[in-house]
């Protein structure tokens, strides 16, 4: 990635506090794509991570409870970092995310979510149409690989199929977005296997990045 | 003597009196003639009936209960009325919450604590006429014994929390009388705020229950909120207990004030005067330094605060905390967090038929939480404040107005009525406090709030007697008053932290209230002494 550093840039400006962001998640429905984003996330910034359950929520399995990786060392002194990264197990219908409040509105569907979380790892490809790619496979990602049905799935597989051809990323020559959700997506279903040989080898090449180890310790 | 001394009147006004008095007398006589007549015949008239009334051993006020007789009866309780019991024969005791004739029926709601059931007397060849109408006649609120049938009914009843049975009663007889006038109606201290207006139907304000707190306190609402206050207590204790801790008690009628001399009631003790403790602070500290390692006490807390606010009261019971941490006082926070969170999940489980009751008067917004709790810095609140347009000094305090919007800002982002807010600024809080090892305007210090309002104020506290002194200096606090204290933090002390929280504050506001004083059984504020 050519990632931006400069979250003054990205957020606004700095009140001298933490920026949390606070995500609101089903436990039936674990975003992967966002412990994926999460874990890029620590690589880049500070990221002070915590997990909680809310009381609409009565039980939580433990792997979800620990899905953000072990306590920060200095997870006590809050204002040492520069991002907060708050992942709230409740009872929602729809995964949102609360940032900044006051300018915000809360942002619904892990698939926008992700987008902004990627947005402060790496900037969208400046050409309109490849930018608008990414969009797309994400999108089918979540609408049809998700929570699509069979024939639609079988349908996805084969544009992946087609698209892998050309290059070794679904939207060219560089990882993206699309990448993580259609991964993320297609593994939540379990139907990695039964795919095309450029399917499997870009399967191959996401799990070489080493990414996405947070998501897979979820799926059972 | 009397006699002579009304003669020496003029005999004109005499004569006149004494006209005047003859036919007034003459009047009354008639007038008591009358009475008696009626007396007489309504006396009559009983006796004739109560001779041919065959179930008068079935009904009647009976002796004083002066233990005389151990009676071999089990009394059934109101909440047991089920669908189980149909068609037994019961005896029960409970109070009369209305009751309402319609000719040859008399309709009772009987009710026990927060619970209540419809019971039935009926002429027939168990019932004769004069005892319905001597149960028609019994006063609101009087106990009464009650031998009766269960039965099903057809309609659910929904006036009641027995719906599903009433009880056709076979004898009935009066414990305890109550007066017929009765200062303050349940129904009308039941009633939720808006209803009253919109009927124009009678509400009763505050001052009234207060006044008359012994038959406020029967209402459902009250029983409610004071069986979940007991529960709130026994959480509290079982779950610091399970952490190791020990229960201890302390002097309420101390020396010295710990905190100022400003707002503590002093009381004259011989020939010397002494002071009612703000809170158990000094006390549960000397207790950590005498090795008791985790303790926390349950009693009361006095404030001579001349504050008249919906949160404030001269006499509360402080739920108190110190304990020894190892490294960090998050330690600290943790522990006390976790218990608060287990007290939460505790009435959640085990009290919703009392939130229900409650929230049926008082409607409010379930209580969240998270767990683990929320902890933010004041430099975050800060930020949040000053985001919402609120100027605000670096190290100024809370004001309450903006204690309040920060619990809306939090609620907003994080959905939760319980957090902490740590760090806070050294200048606002006690001498005792810990100062912060990385920037010495802050402080080891944090408060708890629940629904955007603060329940506990804690802190590390300072450990070490050449800091405690110097932090007292930098006070203005006399030391020669506060000599036996810092003393007891010579002779090694470990680190340790703690907080206080207000029993009635935590129910107030668990359950979303808008007063102490309902969750305060017998409130002791500056304008309130009595009952």
């Amino acid at each position: 990635f050519k990632a931006t550093k400069n979250l003054d840039a990205l957020l606004g400006k700095d009140l001298g506090a933490l920026r949390d962001i606070v995500i609101n998640a089903n436990p039936a429905q674990p975003p992967l794509t966002l412990l994926v984003l999460h874990s890029l996330l620590c690589q880049h910034y500070r990221v002070l991570s915590t997990v909680h359950v809310h009381s609409s929520v009565s039980s939580v399995p433990p792997q979800l409870l620990s899905c953000l990786g072990p306590k920060h060392a200095d997870s006590y002194a809050r204002h040492m970092f520069q991002l907060g990264f708050t992942l709230i197990w409740k009872d929602v219908p729809k995964l949102e995310m609360k940032f900044s409040i006051r300018n915000m509105c809360p942002i619904e569907g892990e698939a926008n979510v992700a987008r902004f979380l990627f947005k402060l790892l790496a900037p969208y490809p400046s050409d309109a149409a490849v930018a608008t790619l990414v969009d797309t496979w994400v999108d089918i990602a979540f609408y049809q690989l998700a929570d699509g049905s069979a024939k639609e799935r079988a349908a996805v597989l084969q544009a992946l199929g087609s698209a892998l051809g050309h290059a070794p990323w679904l939207c060219g020559p560089e990882f993206s977005l699309a990448d993580i959700a259609c991964y993320c997506c297609l593994s939540q279903n379990g139907s990695t296997s039964a795919t095309a040989a450029n399917v499997q080898r870009w399967i191959k090449s996401c799990e070489n990045l080493g990414h996405f180890g947070p998501a897979k310790l979820l799926l059972k | 003597m009397t006699k002579e001394e009304a003669n020496g009147a003029t005999e004109e006004e005499q004569q006149a009196q004494s006209k005047k008095a003859l036919k007034k007398q003459q009047k009354e006589a008639e007038k008591a003639a009358k009475k008696a007549e009626k007396q007489a015949k309504l006396a009559a008239e009983q006796q004739s009936a109560e001779e041919d009334d065959f179930a008068k051993d079935r009904y009647g006020v009976s002796a004083m209960v002066q233990s005389q007789q151990k009676l071999d009866r089990a009394l059934v309780r109101v909440e047991d009325l089920t669908p189980q019991k149909v068609d037994q024969l019961i005896w029960l005791r409970a109070r009369v919450h209305t009751s309402r004739a319609k000719g040859k029926q008399c309709f009772l709601v009987l009710r026990q604590q927060q619970f209540n059931v419809q019971a039935l007397v009926a002429v027939g060849d168990r019932a004769s006429k004069q005892m319905v109408k001597f149960a028609a006649n019994i006063t609101k609120e009087s106990i009464v014994d009650v031998e009766a049938m269960v039965r099903k009914v057809e309609q659910k009843i929904e006036s009641c929390s027995q719906q599903d049975v009433e009880l056709h009663i076979e004898r009935i007889f009066v414990i305890s009388q109550a007066e017929p006038r009765l200062p303050l109606q349940l129904e009308d201290a039941v009633r939720p705020d808006g209803d009253g207006e919109e009927e124009g139907r009678a509400t009763v304000n505050q001052d009234t229950r207060l006044d008359n707190r012994v038959i406020d306190l029967r209402t459902t609402t009250s029983q409610a909120i004071f069986r979940l206050q007991s529960g709130v207590c026994q959480l509290f204790r079982d779950t610091l207990t399970k952490k190791g801790f020990v229960e201890i008690q302390t002097p309420k009628i101390i020396s010295a004030a710990s905190e100022g001399g400003a707002n503590v009631f002093t009381v004259s003790y011989f020939k010397s005067s002494a002071y009612l403790a703000q809170s158990p602070q000094l006390y549960k500290q000397m207790c950590i330094c005498a090795d008791f390692d985790k303790v926390f006490c349950v009693g009361p807390v006095f404030r001579a605060e001349d504050s008249n606010t919906h949160r404030h009261l001269t006499e509360f019971v402080g739920l108190d905390i110190e304990m020894a941490f190892n490294y960090h006082y998050h330690e600290v926070i943790d522990s006390i967090t976790d218990t608060m969170v287990q007290i939460f999940k505790g009435l959640r489980d085990n009290f919703q038929t009392e939130i229900q009751t409650v929230n049926k008067q008082f409607p409010s917004e379930p209580f969240k939480f998270l767990e683990p709790t929320l902890r933010l810095e004041y430099t975050e609140a800060l930020a949040m404040l000053r985001d919402a347009g609120v100027e605000m000094g670096d190290e100024d305090d809370l004001s309450t107005p903006n204690e309040k919007l920060l619990g809306r800002l939090v609620k907003e982002k994080y959905d939760t009525d319980f957090y902490v807010l740590d760090k806070y600024p050294l200048s606002v809080r006690p001498f005792y406090t810990m100062p912060d090892p990385n920037n010495p305007k802050y402080s080891n210090s944090y408060d708890m709030f629940m629904r955007g309002e603060e329940i506990l104020s804690g802190a590390q506290r300072v450990h070490d007697p050449q800091l405690l002194t110097e932090r007292a200096l930098h006070h203005q606090i006399d030391l020669e008053k506060i000599k036996s204290y810092i003393d007891s933090f010579r002779y090694g002390a470990p680190p340790h932290g703690g907080g206080g929280i207000g029993l009635e504050r935590v129910c107030m506001l668990y359950l979303g209230l808008h007063n102490v004083r309902q969750t305060s059984m017998f409130p002791r504020d500056p304008k309130r002494l009595t009952p």
